[in-house]
Order: C-alpha cells, then sequence, then structure tokens
C-alpha cells in the first residue's frame, strides 16, 4: 500500500505540472468569443448583464435551460439571500431567466 | 415576373415581330397596310400561339404564387407549433416537481485520500441534500441535511434548516440554524461543486469560526452609489469554552455545536460585504461572545473576525477566466486558567490567539477553443494555521497545486497535491494527493 502511495504521490508530482504546461501550450488559437449571446438577451438586456455578473462570482453559472421558470424563482431567492443580491438585481435576473428560454 | 409586367412585355414582344414586316410599309402608305393574305395570317396564327402561351404562362404564375402563399402559411403554422411546444415543454418542466414553488438541490461528493508518513488513507463519500421551499413571495425555507462516510463510519447532520421572512427589498430576517455570514468561505465556498480543491482552507474551515449558527438572523443589500453593500448581522448560542483536563490539546479551543446553549451565552456576529466593482467584493466578519463556563464568576470574551476578498475576472485578453480569493481569520479568547490545580504543567492560565486563512488563485482557459481545454482549471492554493503557541503545538502550512476537469458547470473531477509543512511541539508532517469527484445538482 506504501508503495502505492508513494507512486501516485510521485505520479501527481510529475504529472500535473506537465500536464499543466502541456494544456496552456496547446490552447495557442487566440480566437477569443463573446459568451454566447442569446437572441432573447434582448427581451432583459439589464438583466442578463446582471446576470453574467453575479451569477458566476461564486460559482460556474449553470445554463438558463437547465431548470423551469418554477425552479428558477426559488433559486433566485435562494441566491438573493445567500449571495446579498439587492433585491432590483435579483428581479432583474429573474426576469432574463424567464425570458431565456 | 408578376401577371401584369408579363402582359407588358407579350406586347412588346408581339409588337416587335409586327413591327419589322410593318416598317417597309408605314414608309410607301402611312394611313392604310397592305400585307399579303398569306403572311397575315401567319401573324394572326403566331399571336394566337403567343396568346394561348401568355395564358398559360399566367396560369402557372397563378400557382407559384398559391404554392408560395401556402409556404409562407406552413412557416407561420410552424412556428406557432414550435412556441406552442416551448409553451407545453415548460408547463411541464414548471409541473414535473409537483406544486411549483418547491427545489430540491444539493451536492455530493467521492474523495481518495492518500497521505505519507503513515497518514490518512482511503476513500470518503458525501451526500448533501438541499431543500428549498418558496412558501410565497415574503416567506422562503432551506434546510440541508449532511451524510457523510468516511472510513467505517457514516455521520448524519442537519447542516441548517433554517425559515426567513423576506420584510422589504433591504431586509430579510431569518430563524433557525444557518451557515455562519461572517465567515465568506464556509457560506459561500465551501460546497464541494463550489470549493475548486477537493479539501477545505486550514484556519477558515474546521477552524478558528463557526460553520453554523443557531439563532436569528438579518440581512439585506443596499445599493450605494455605484456599490453594491451586503450585509448580514445575527444573534445565537454562544460556542462553549473547552475546560476538560482529560483533552489536554482541546483546552482554550471553542466548541462551536452548543445547541444546548450551556452557558446560556448569547454571540452576536455579522459581517459587511462591499462590491467594489462587479467583479470585486471585500468583507469584513466578526463574532463577539462570552464564553465563560458555567458558574464562572468573570466573563471570558471571545472575538473571532474575518477579512475577506474575492476577484472573480472573466477576461478576452486572459482568454479565461481568473479567480482569486483570500481570506483570514483571528479568534482572541480572554485569559483563563484552564488547570487551577496545575497537574498539566506550566502554559495553562493564560489568553489564546490563533489566526490563519488562505490565499487561491484559479484560472479556467474558458475562451480557448479546444473543447477539452476550456473544461480544465489550474488552481493554486496556500493557507496556514498558526496555534504553536496554544496547547494544540502546531503551526501548519500548505501549498497546494490542483488541476480540475469540469464535466459540466456543476460536476468536476479534481486533482491535487499539497505539500505541508508544519511546526512546534506536535508537529507531525504529511504531504496529500487528493482525488474528487464532486457534483452540485
Ligand atoms: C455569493 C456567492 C454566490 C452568488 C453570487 C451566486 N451563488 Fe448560486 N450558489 C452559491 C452557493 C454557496 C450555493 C450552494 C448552496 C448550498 O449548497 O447551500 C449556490 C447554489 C446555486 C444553485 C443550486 C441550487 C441551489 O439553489 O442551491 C443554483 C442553480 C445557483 N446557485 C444559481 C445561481 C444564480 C442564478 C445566481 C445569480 C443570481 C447565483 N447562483 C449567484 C453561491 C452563490
Amino acid at each position: 500500500m506504501q508503495s502505492i502511495e508513494r507512486t501516485l504521490s510521485n505520479l501527481a508530482k510529475v504529472l500535473l505540472p506537465v500536464l499543466a504546461f502541456g494544456l496552456v501550450v496547446g490552447c495557442t488559437t487566440p480566437k477569443a468569443k463573446a459568451p454566447a449571446g442569446k437572441s432573447t438577451t434582448a427581451a432583459a438586456p439589464q438583466g442578463a448583464t446582471l446576470w453574467a455578473q453575479n451569477c458566476g462570482f461564486c460559482h460556474n453559472s449553470r445554463s438558463p435551460d437547465s431548470l423551469g421558470n418554477a425552479q428558477w424563482d426559488v433559486v433566485t431567492v435562494h441566491m438573493r439571500l445567500r449571495a446579498n443580491l439587492t433585491a432590483d438585481d435579483a428581479r432583474q435576473i429573474s426576469a432574463f431567466l424567464r425570458s431565456s428560454h | 415576373m408578376n401577371p401584369r409586367s408579363l402582359t407588358a412585355v407579350s406586347a412588346c414582344v408581339l409588337s416587335l415581330a409586327t413591327g419589322g414586316a410593318l416598317l417597309a410599309q408605314s414608309a410607301d402608305d402611312k394611313d392604310t397596310i397592305t400585307v399579303p393574305k398569306r403572311e397575315f395570317q401567319q401573324l394572326l396564327e403566331e399571336h394566337r400561339q403567343m396568346m394561348q402561351e401568355m395564358k398559360a404562362l399566367k396560369a402557372q404564375i397563378g400557382k407559384t404564387a398559391t404554392l408560395e402563399k401556402s409556404v409562407a402559411d406552413n412557416d407561420t403554422a410552424i412556428e406557432d407549433l414550435e412556441k406552442q411546444i416551448k409553451e407545453t415543454k415548460q408547463i411541464a418542466k414548471d409541473a414535473a416537481q409537483g406544486s411549483t414553488k418547491f427545489h430540491l438541490g444539493g451536492y455530493g461528493s467521492a474523495t481518495y485520500t492518500a497521505q505519507d508518513n503513515g497518514g490518512a488513507n482511503g476513500f470518503a463519500a458525501t451526500f448533501n441534500p438541499i431543500f428549498l421551499w418558496k412558501i410565497n413571495d415574503k416567506v422562503f425555507f432551506e434546510g440541508e441535511a449532511e451524510f457523510e462516510l468516511g472510513g467505517t463510519e457514516t455521520s448524519t447532520a442537519l447542516e441548517m434548516a433554517h425559515i426567513s421572512y423576506i420584510a422589504n427589498d433591504y431586509l430579510t430576517v431569518s430563524a433557525g440554524k444557518f451557515l455562519n455570514p461572517a465567515n465568506y468561505f464556509v457560506e459561500r465556498q465551501h460546497m464541494a461543486w463550489v470549493n475548486k480543491l477537493p479539501d477545505k482552507p486550514l484556519a477558515v474551515y474546521d477552524g478558528l469560526m463557526p460553520e453554523t449558527e443557531v439563532g436569528f438572523q438579518a440581512r439585506g443589500a443596499v445599493p450605494v452609489g455605484p456599490f453594491k453593500i451586503g450585509y448580514a448581522a445575527y444573534v445565537a448560542n454562544a460556542p462553549q469554552l473547552k475546560t476538560d483536563l482529560s483533552s489536554p490539546a482541546d483546552l482554550g479551543s471553542l466548541e462551536y455545536n452548543n445547541f444546548d446553549n450551556v452557558g446560556r451565552h448569547i454571540s452576536t456576529g455579522g459581517r459587511v460585504g462591499i462590491h467594489l466593482l462587479p467583479e470585486f467584493e471585500i468583507g469584513y466578519g466578526a463574532q463577539y461572545a462570552d464564553v465563560a463556563p458555567v458558574g464562572y464568576g468573570h466573563s471570558v470574551k471571545s472575538f473571532l473576525q474575518s477579512v475577506d476578498a474575492s476577484y472573480v475576472r472573466d477576461s478576452i485578453a486572459l482568454k479565461g477566466v481568473l479567480n482569486a480569493k483570500v481570506q483570514w481569520v483571528w479568534s482572541h479568547i480572554d485569559r483563563f486558567d484552564y488547570d487551577p490545580a496545575g497537574g498539566l504543567g506550566d502554559g495553562f492560565d493564560r489568553a489564546m490567539k490563533r489566526n490563519g486563512g488562505y490565499a487561491q488563485i484559479a484560472y479556467r482557459p474558458t475562451h480557448c477553443d479546444m473543447a477539452f481545454v476550456k473544461n480544465v482549471e489550474f488552481v493554486f492554493r496556500y493557507d496556514l494555521i498558526q496555534q504553536a503557541n496554544t496547547p494544540v503545538g502546531v503551526d501548519e502550512r500548505r501549498s497546494t497545486v490542483g488541476l480540475d476537469y469540469w464535466i459540466g458547470p456543476s460536476t468536476v473531477v479534481k486533482t491535487a497535491y499539497e505539500f505541508d509543512h508544519q511546526s512546534g511541539a506536535n508537529a507531525s508532517r504529511h504531504n496529500t494527493l487528493l482525488i474528487q469527484l464532486a457534483t452540485g445538482f
């Protein structure tokens, strides 16, 4: 068991930096894309910006498609309370989420 | 071509055809034209044929127009249908989880840990379902259970359960068991799918500040000019000072799970956070409580503080998202004589001071075109806890490199290697390899 451990940790020590380096170098295509804008952002433009600014601050943001309106209603309140979002921002984000699927 | 322009064109063609023949005549006689009978009949025949062709063409055009119209009608019908399908889908989605205002969320994780120097080794798993219920526009319930399997034991806990009343745009009050809002990492970062490394930083988690509180809380957010200020303030059961001589290393630390409120003390605390920019927030949190043991004549004050800063920037220039976080906590407990009889030797009649925290930086090349690369995140964290001058007798510092692969926005495979350094009377150093699969739902 000890030797497996040692092998694993040595492997990690070597592999992690190598992999990291390889990935950084591998990503050479400089074509930068703007975040995928949906046609529906037009319906709640301010909400879309606020969603982009707020909802990826603590964790990766999930696609507006991943939940239905009723679920987003609950989650938006949860996040408003947890993240201390202003009520107004929460309302606009909610309108954006409703309009985008 | 529409029928009217076709008539005009065919009239032109006709006049051109006849025109050539007539031109010679018109030079001789301006009023009457003499055409040989055969030629006239031929022209008449040609004219008849043209009229027939034109009729056929007109009919054809009519048909095409009807066809075009029906295609357009079909398009609108398809659009309508799509709209209806979308609406139906939405209704189905909304109805799928019962009465519209309930959401089951949460997270789970499986972790493999291998430490050197004879340290811990093995698998552990956690499952934390979260029940969210929007009772109406003003009332919200949040409850979380925690199931943890480590070694041979499964532990179950009520991580939190509190009910909130949204009084107005700026104030929400809640009561119950809630995550400690003064502790940034605990309230906003510790969940397995949010935390970018498989384990939690020293000092801030399971360390110098409580993870949960049982009591009342008021919180909210106020926009002030270009800034957004969030606040939380609470009163809760105070922690309990550990004074049990049978575990000397614990003397002078705090038991946070003081649900019975032994000592009947109340702690007050909170946090204020300011978003100076949408991508930058700083915060200060603190908790104050008297933690004197029952029957002790004086007060023994504990004062816990935390500062935090968080910067998250999605940058085209950097081709990805840069995420930096720091948090530092201090714990001060007034002087107290833990061993009045002196059986444990010197050093147990004193104030307890500890501190520690972490700094973490992560980068994910989300704007890279290679699908595989944009799911990879590099993480580096430095964390420490300083308590060598307490009965614990250890200062610990760790440097951790991590590499994550995001399978989805909330599903991740994390690998990390932790370089450990310890000093103090009870130091025992362990480097650690960690592999974790985590998902939030
Ligand atoms: C201050 C940090 C923070 C911000 C900002 C934030 N979240 Fe969260 N979010 C969390 C945390 C922490 C959890 C995990 C909650 C738990 O497990 O107790 C979470 C959980 C979630 C979940 C899982 C379901 C749930 O409610 O637990 C969804 C979906 C979600 N957030 C969406 C959003 C959206 C949409 C926004 C923008 C309005 C947002 N988040 C902004 C911290 C944040």
